[in-house]
């Protein structure tokens, strides 16, 4: 009988526990929880710039002034599920990635709403665009097939169809399929695979006989790789920076993408202006009260 | 037959020394160029700018580790003396392959579960972003556990039952038998166990990259967030370049003479123990 009344005694504590986090209320005096990626990221280096976040010293060399208590993921992904399950937490993700995802919610900056027309027209603060980094000397007869592809009629296609803006004219050549075999090798930003797997899919079903294997470990990865051989195609989710230029890469913009500040769905918020973006995000306002005045 | 039993401990050696050799070889050049001094006690990292202060994640895994011990320990080696003392038969069956299946379970699994259950608790009931040294030291002393638990439970079994008899033939209690003559018997078992578990302990990376807020800087509180020396190499090794990828293969330098401290330090207690 006393390991019974012992269990039931310890089923009540876990229920408790339990039932305390579905508190229904939004409690405004909490503190935001602020999610950010790692350093390496395209996407953190694009956010940083675009909101101000970034700031120059006296020799002109970049700053990041995000805040130190933030917590750092390594991936979209990873942002989008530790904003889904933190009522009072707040992130940035790649909109081609946040778009359809019911279980977080995308704020408007500035009052414009995160959509494809919004970037197109420019009224969306913050858009940077995917770049495709490639180098002279890569000339891997599969690469450059997969190459022409993505920038043909056809691909565009494709990118279009993931909420993505494309920046070709409607003067991009058609494809055709070369029948090549082999295997390319395409690394880098976590925001740009979902829209590289869906260009590889679309490829794969025209040259069955190449193979694109894609890897997920962030643009400024996706960049050094790119340079030193190791991805025969790079991906990027910001510009290139002038010293990786100045190493011979080179960035050929397949889209332009807007950077989401997402929250949970359970938050009132729906409006954020940019210099409170900043100001959320280097740690000076910290409670969710302090953004609502 | 004897030339195949040394040939199989020549290749663990060669596994050994191989990876000790690279790692110094190729970790040593960082130090040429960067000040020891500044490297292990330095505050800042911020490798984008050059500055290599990796002092915050030393004081990180210190905190992180020894949360887990002392959080672990106790309980790993008091479900052992359990299981080999005190519990009735049945109760071992079901508790020896559940402890087993702890051990079989991998760590990114334990990342989820730590993100999806743990991080809201915390979150809940002793407020801040729930990713915390907290919740870092839990995980990782449930991760401890079966390596704990076994190790403790055959040094346990090991002890001759003699002990006891005799302990119980001079009018001690069933208890004091247990605590005062075979728990110090099994003492070196059970503390070679937990230092295995320190080993674990101090190199897990995918559980604790989920859970502990990652932030770059001296651990300031309990419930806040913290990096470890090992998820600072995760998460920076796929985009750092040259003096970068280099302090990050000197970190990995630094965990070795830790790890390598740590056993001489134990194994020298052990042999006085054993002496006495």
């Amino acid at each position: 009988m006393k390991l019974r009344s012992m269990l039931a005694l310890l089923l009540v504590f876990t229920m408790a526990f339990g039932l305390s986090a579905l508190a229904a209320e939004f409690d405004q005096s909490q503190t935001i929880a602020v999610v950010s990626r790692e350093e390496g990221s395209g996407t953190r280096g694009a956010f940083i710039e675009l909101t101000g976040i970034a700031t120059k010293d006296a020799a002109g060399a970049e700053i990041d002034n995000t805040y130190a208590e933030a917590d750092f993921v390594n991936g979209t992904s990873l942002v989008m599920t530790t904003v889904s399950f933190n009522e009072y937490a707040v992130g940035y993700a790649s909109l081609s990635s946040v778009e359809g995802n019911g279980t977080i919610k995308a704020l408007k900056v500035n009052g414009v709403a995160a959509t494809t027309e919004n970037i197109l027209n420019g009224t969306y603060a913050i858009a940077r665009p995917f770049n495709i980094v490639t180098v002279d000397a890569m000339q891997d007869p599969s690469a450059l097939d997969f190459l022409a592809f993505i920038m043909s009629k056809e691909g565009q296609a494709v990118v279009a169809d993931n909420k993505l803006v494309t920046v070709t004219t409607d003067a991009a050549p058609g494809y055709v399929a070369s029948n090549l075999s082999g295997s390319v090798t395409v690394g880098g930003s976590t925001s740009v695979a979902p829209v590289m797997e869906k260009l590889k899919e679309a490829y794969e079903a025209l040259n069955p006989g190449v193979k694109v294997d894609i890897q997920s470990t962030g643009s400024t990865a996706g960049v050094i790789n790119a340079l030193n051989g190791t991805y025969q195609i790079g991906m990027a989710s910001r510009s290139l920076k002038d010293s990786e230029l100045a190493s011979g890469a080179k960035g050929i913009v397949l889209a332009m993408d807007g950077i989401c500040v997402i929250v949970h769905p359970a938050n009132p918020l729906e409006d954020i202006t940019l210099e409170q973006v900043r100001q959320v995000f280097i740690g000076e306002i910290t409670t969710w009260a302090d953004l609502n005045i | 037959m004897r030339w195949l039993f040394l040939a199989s401990a020549c290749v663990c050696i060669l596994a050994v020394a191989v990876i000790c050799a690279f790692l110094f070889v190729n970790g040593m050049p960082f130090f040429t160029k960067y000040s020891v001094i500044e490297f292990l006690t330095g505050t800042t990292w911020a490798p984008l700018r050059n500055v290599f202060g990796i002092l915050p994640m030393i004081v990180g895994s210190f905190y992180v580790t020894m949360g887990a011990l002392l959080i672990g320990a106790p309980i790993g080696i008091l479900t052992a003396i359990l299981m080999a003392r005190f519990a009735n038969s049945t109760v071992v069956k079901v508790m020896k392959p559940a402890v087993a299946l702890l051990a079989g379970i991998p760590s990114i699994v334990y990342g989820f579960f730590g993100l999806m259950l743990l991080v809201p608790l915390i979150r809940v009931n002793f407020g801040g972003t729930g990713k915390s040294v907290l919740v870092a030291s839990i995980l990782l002393s449930i991760m401890i556990l079966p390596t704990i638990i076994q190790t403790s439970e055959a040094a346990l079994g090991a002890v001759p039952n003699s002990y006891y008899e005799g302990s119980l033939a001079l009018g001690a209690t069933h208890e004091s038998s247990v605590f005062r003559t075979i728990l110090p018997a099994a003492r070196p078992g059970i503390v070679s166990g937990v230092v295995l578990a320190l080993g674990r302990a101090i190199g897990e990376t995918t559980a604790i990259i989920m859970v502990a807020g990652n932030n770059a800087r001296m651990p300031v509180d309990l419930l806040k967030g913290v990096r470890t020396l090992t998820v600072n190499v995760l998460m920076e090794m796929g985009y750092a370049a040259d003096l970068h990828a280099q302090s990050l293969i000197a970190t990995g330098v630094v965990l070795f003479v830790i790890i390598m401290a740590i056993n001489f330090l134990f194994s020298f207690l052990n042999r006085r123990r054993v002496m006495q």
